[in-house]
């Protein structure tokens, strides 16, 4: 897996540097020289030749959605080749109509008529220019707008001129590149769920799947505006949104990182990260650029400090995640912005992808291990009954009660089918009902007795027959006090189990009334029964339960907590 | 006959009390019986005995601590365990016989029948020879052994390195147990087979042993005849 992983990522920065090389690296066909506003309006004004020398370089506002003009001279610095067209693709605020040397050659919306109007026109735009216009030297771009919903916005134009074809081509090459990007980050983002779905425990894989998917809806709302119509109004809205987006992923990723390294004082250190963020995204109003380069520096600093921090603890799997946030350093420096921010973003989701696959593997040995053990434990439980010092020291007795009286030997055979039965009954279980273990201690002494020929005794005290315990736990107690134990001057060993429950815990006390062992076999308790008992526990309830065992003045006591 | 039963399940202790009481009948002078291994220890110590039966379970305890204890002393040791498993160790420790549990009359009397030699032990295994030394059990093994002396009820272990150590066990106990590897060459010396050079014959028909050692040890004359056989 770790290989895989590896390999990988390379493959991916690959693929992205191959896809930003592919778009739009062929020369410059135009220069865009000083633009000019006049308002009014005036239909000399698309004209070429025209002494626009008096008109404003800058206007702040233009009042009340009343029309006005912008004039750009443009150089084309190559005619286009024979039989193909120049396109012209504008970004700008407002509805206008568009001239080129004069000749109207596109109209977007209704400028002057906006506030009478519904919204038309869309904010990115391609018209063709025609080819005997497009001719090496200097031409003339003229705007006849109305900027009705943002008149502190003029001006903001952005000028795009090269092959017609390859303009468009270019655009749906990048969108489809874009879309395939989004698409693999939104099923990333759906197997997560599911996964998460299925073991609601697992945060990390909540988290990551909502980075996917946050990073599936920017990508897909930054890369859909080339095929869905947007009014320069709405431009805003759809900005907020971005943001918005990549303020949750600002947040999420680091927030990840630290789940996964985890560190002192992170509560609060994510509070007053998130104060940054907010703050960010708040202030500067319509800096959209300035607000996405601080959200995503900061959380590529802050997601440093923490896998830095993991990488310093040795953690696993830091070494490789703090690769890869370097490595989007790298790809920042060599591209530009919206390239790096992507191609970052798909970097450091590879990194989380790993932490979250090593986890995966970590939960997937821990449950083959609790596999192993349960059957481990069955086994076990299984061998009691087989081991052949109860088989053959019983068999022995058996034998011996057959010969001697062979009514008491029927009695003693129906005993351990009894008690073989019982076995057999709880074999699969992990809980099985106190009453079904109590019946089972029950006929266990029965035998000691027919073996042993000591007069045993079980007295419950408080006991709730609908109770769980894993199978055999009072069996085994109940054994070792029969093989640790010398009866009382009556010959007779009394066992006593004890069920007492309050809100925090359920204890089961058992305890043993025998003569005490001479010292030196004391060392021996810890054998395996305490090991299977132990086993079993941990199996049901996790950390969640104590047992002490220890010698009383009557005997012994076993004391079982198991915490709610 | 003095014979100890250590054995913490009553029924089964009593099935064996029964059985030796009806194989050994008149012979049998005293027949005690021990659950516990710390009594049963005293019991050895205090005790003259010739014969132990033991389990190896005891209340959950090793019963390897008393059996080496056991085995160093003059008595013969027959386990009587539910565990095969125990069989080769307690073999190697140099016990008479191990009887399986369950087991019936037959069978221990076969055990029983070991200890007067009527029927050749099956134990070809014993490695070890417990003794006894400043308090403290030794394990001594077999392989270290060249030859035995006998000195009225113990025995003189001759050693490799030249040393020579004391058992409680009479020639004739070690002798059932050390039977494959050893040859009693005459009432008071049992060798090891390979440990014999030559056999010397000077006048008036005294033979004699050569070890690899280079001792000398005397041949009974009516165990020449065998020696010559075997060890050719």
């Amino acid at each position: 897996m770790k290989l895989n992983l590896r390999s990988l990522s390379p493959l991916l920065l690959i693929g992205i540097l191959m896809l930003s090389t592919s778009c739009g690296q062929t020369p410059e066909v135009f220069k865009e020289q000083r633009t000019v506003f006049q308002i009014g309006d005036n239909p000399t004004w698309a004209k070429k030749v025209f002494n626009d020398s008096n008109w404003e370089r800058r206007i702040k506002r233009i009042p009340e959605g009343k029309i006005f003009w912008s004039r750009t001279r443009i150089d084309i610095l190559k005619s286009p080749e024979e039989l193909r067209s120049y396109g012209l693709q504008i970004d700008a605020y407002g509805e206008y109509e568009i001239f080129w040397d004069g000749m109207l050659i596109g109209k977007n919306g209704n400028p002057g008529q906006e506030s009478e109007l519904p919204p038309e026109g869309e904010l990115w735009v391609t018209y063709s220019i025609p080819t005997h216009l497009a001719t090496e030297g200097a031409h003339i771009l003229a705007l006849r707008l109305s900027n009705y919903y943002f008149p502190d916005h003029v001006g903001y134009y952005e000028i795009e001129i090269a092959d017609y074809k390859d303009l468009l081509t270019d655009l749906l090459i990048k969108t489809s590149y874009m879309h395939v990007f989004a698409g693999a980050f939104l099923i990333v983002s759906i197997y997560f769920l599911f996964l998460f779905l299925s073991n609601r425990k697992e945060y990390p894989t909540l988290i990551f799947s909502v980075c996917c998917f946050l990073i599936f809806a920017l990508v897909l709302l930054v890369f859909s505006k080339d095929y869905v119509s947007i009014h320069y109004r709405t431009h805003v809205i759809r900005l907020q949104i971005i943001n918005s987006f990549l303020l949750g992923i600002s947040f999420l990723i680091p927030y990840y990182f630290s789940m996964q390294f985890p560190y002192p004082r992170r509560r609060l250190s994510f509070i007053l990260y998130g104060v940054i963020l907010i703050f960010v995204w708040l202030i500067n109003g319509h800096a959209f650029n300035l607000k996405t380069v601080s959200m995503v520096l900061s959380m590529w600093s802050f997601s440093f400090g923490m896998v830095a921090y993991g990488v310093y603890k040795n953690l696993r799997g830091a070494r490789i995640v703090l690769a890869t946030l370097l490595l989007s350093v790298v790809v920042f420096l060599a591209s530009g912005f919206v390239i790096s921010m992507y191609t970052g973003l798909g970097l450091i989701l590879l990194g989380m992808l790993y932490l979250l696959a090593l986890n995966i593997k970590d939960q997937r040995l821990a449950y083959e291990n609790t596999l192993v053990q349960s059957t481990r434990l069955r086994l076990e439980l299984l061998k009691k009954n087989i081991q052949p010092h109860f088989l053959m020291n019983t068999l022995t007795s058996l034998m011996d009660w057959v010969e001697e009286s062979p009514k008491k030997g029927v009695q003693f055979i129906e005993a351990l089918a009894k008690e073989f039965d019982l076995f057999n009954k709880i074999e699969n279980e992990t809980l099985i009902p106190i009453s079904q273990e109590i019946a089972l201690c029950r006929t266990h002494l029965e035998i000691m007795e027919y073996r042993k020929e000591i007069d045993y005794s079980l007295e419950e005290e408080g006991i709730d027959p609908e109770e769980k315990i894993p199978p055999a736990v009072l069996h085994t107690l109940l054994e070792n006090g029969i093989t640790h134990s010398l009866p009382l001057e009556d010959n007779s060993i009394k066992f006593k189990l004890i069920f007492e429950s309050t809100r925090e815990y359920k204890c089961y006390t058992f305890l043993t009334f025998a003569a005490c062992m001479e010292q030196g076999t004391e060392t021996n308790v810890e054998g395996t029964g305490l090991k299977y008992i132990k086993a079993r526990l941990t199996e049901s309830y996790g950390s969640k339960w104590d047992l002490t065992s220890e010698q009383a003045d009557h005997g012994w006591r076993n004391t079982l907590k198991i915490y709610s | 006959m003095n014979i100890l039963i250590v054995e913490d399940e009553s029924r089964i202790a009593k099935r064996i009390e029964r059985m030796t009481r009806d194989l050994f009948g008149n012979s049998l002078q005293s027949l005690t019986h021990i659950n516990t291994l710390n009594e049963a220890l005293a019991f050895i110590e205090n005790n003259t005995l010739d014969l132990v039966l033991l389990d190896l379970n005891l209340n959950g305890d090793d019963g390897f601590d008393l059996l080496s204890t056991a085995v160093a002393e003059s008595f013969h040791t027959i386990i009587i365990s539910a565990n095969k498993d125990q069989a080769l160790a307690a073999f190697e420790y140099g016990v008479l016989d191990f009887v399986p549990k369950p087991f019936n009359q037959d069978r221990l009397e076969q055990a029983f029948n070991r200890v007067f030699t009527k029927e050749k032990s099956e134990n070809d295994q014993t490695k070890l020879l417990a003794i006894k030394k400043r308090g403290r059990i030794q394990l001594i093994p077999i392989a270290d052994l060249r030859y035995v002396k006998g000195a009225g009820s113990y025995t003189e272990l001759y050693l490799t390195d030249g040393t020579t150590e004391l058992h409680d066990k009479s020639l004739e106990k070690l002798e059932q147990l050390l039977l494959h590897t050893f040859e009693r060459i005459h009432k008071s010396y049992l060798v090891k087979i390979d440990e014999i050079k030559e056999i010397k014959v000077s006048s008036g028909s005294k033979y004699t042993v050569v070890l690899k050692s280079g001792d000398l040890l005397p041949i009974g004359r009516t165990k020449y005849k065998d020696l010559k056989t075997k060890w050719v």
